[in-house]
């Protein structure tokens, strides 16, 4: 292989590891983080209709609200990995461009 | 025999993915938009009711008496009112439309999967938290507030306000 498309290759898996790094971590600690909100909220919504304090009404509004939590986590996480996605092209776009001497 | 045509195959997947990539890199032939444009009146209008939500729970944490609803009505309605229109300030901005989205579109189409545009879910949690709290304010003023009840109220305002947050706060490139 040519030494300057290993040069390039190398170049590119560094800018997006560089991406990839940041971005994962937050992604990662979010996920945590609502995993064990849900599953905490799911504990309380039991104890509560156990109790008494959580009635028939409000048991279902909570039921409803444990399953739209767990889709709009979903829809978050592919909304955050757009913006990753996206900076990613734009770096490697930029990368391109700039190796073949278009400026953009 | 057949190790070595698995191995073929990913190698001939992983080229058409590359020629792929490289071939919609090239005829979007510039910067791409994947996401809507970062707001920081979203950001500091989100941070600033959460903190009056969070100052709310924290007055109520015992429990309420629907008698002395009337005393916490002006605040749900604020409270309502603030999450309601962060909902359509986060809904009022563009969802970017460009060549590179709609070639990811064609890709994930034709591998069966859902399209990568769709609902704003910082859109989607404000209007949940608005939601939460009108039925935290009917039940309220109906039959006061049980502790646990209000703690679950509490835990599902807080879930969808880290969805919001850390979704706006994503968006700053």
């Amino acid at each position: 292989m040519p030494e300057n498309v290993t040069t390039i290759i190398t170049d590119i898996k560094d800018i997006a590891s560089g991406i990839l790094a940041k971005d994962i971590s937050t992604i990662r600690g979010f996920s945590e983080r609502q995993v064990e909100a849900i599953a905490k909220q799911t504990v309380l919504i039991q104890k509560g209709v156990e109790s008494g304090d959580i009635d028939e009404d409000l048991r279902e509004f909570f039921l409803d609200g444990l399953e739209a939590m767990a889709l709009n986590f979903v829809n978050t996480l592919k909304g955050i990995l757009m913006v990753t996605l996206e900076k990613l092209w734009n770096a490697l776009v930029k990368f391109l461009y700039k190796a073949v001497g278009v400026v953009i | 025999m057949l190790v070595e045509k698995t191995g073929t195959m990913k190698t001939i997947k992983l080229y058409f993915s590359f020629f792929t990539l490289f071939s919609i890199a090239l005829l979007s032939s510039c910067e791409a938009t994947l996401a809507p444009a970062y707001d920081q009146a979203i950001v500091e209008k989100v941070t600033a009711s959460s903190d009056l939500a969070m100052r709310f729970f924290a007055e109520v944490e015992g429990g309420t008496e629907s008698e002395s609803f009337t005393v916490r009505e002006p605040v749900y309605n604020i409270l309502i009112g603030a999450f309601e229109s962060l909902e359509i300030q986060a809904r009022a901005r563009p969802m970017p439309k460009s060549v590179a989205i709609d070639k990811i579109n064609e890709m994930l189409q034709a591998k069966g999967s859902n399209n990568i545009t769709g609902e704003y879910p910082s859109a989607f949690a404000f209007e949940k938290i608005a939601e939460t709290f009108k039925k935290m304010k009917n039940t309220d003023k109906q039959s006061g507030l049980k502790i646990l009840a209000l703690q679950a109220f509490k835990g599902q305002v807080e879930i969808y306000l880290d969805q919001a947050l850390t979704y706006e706060s994503f968006l700053k490139r």
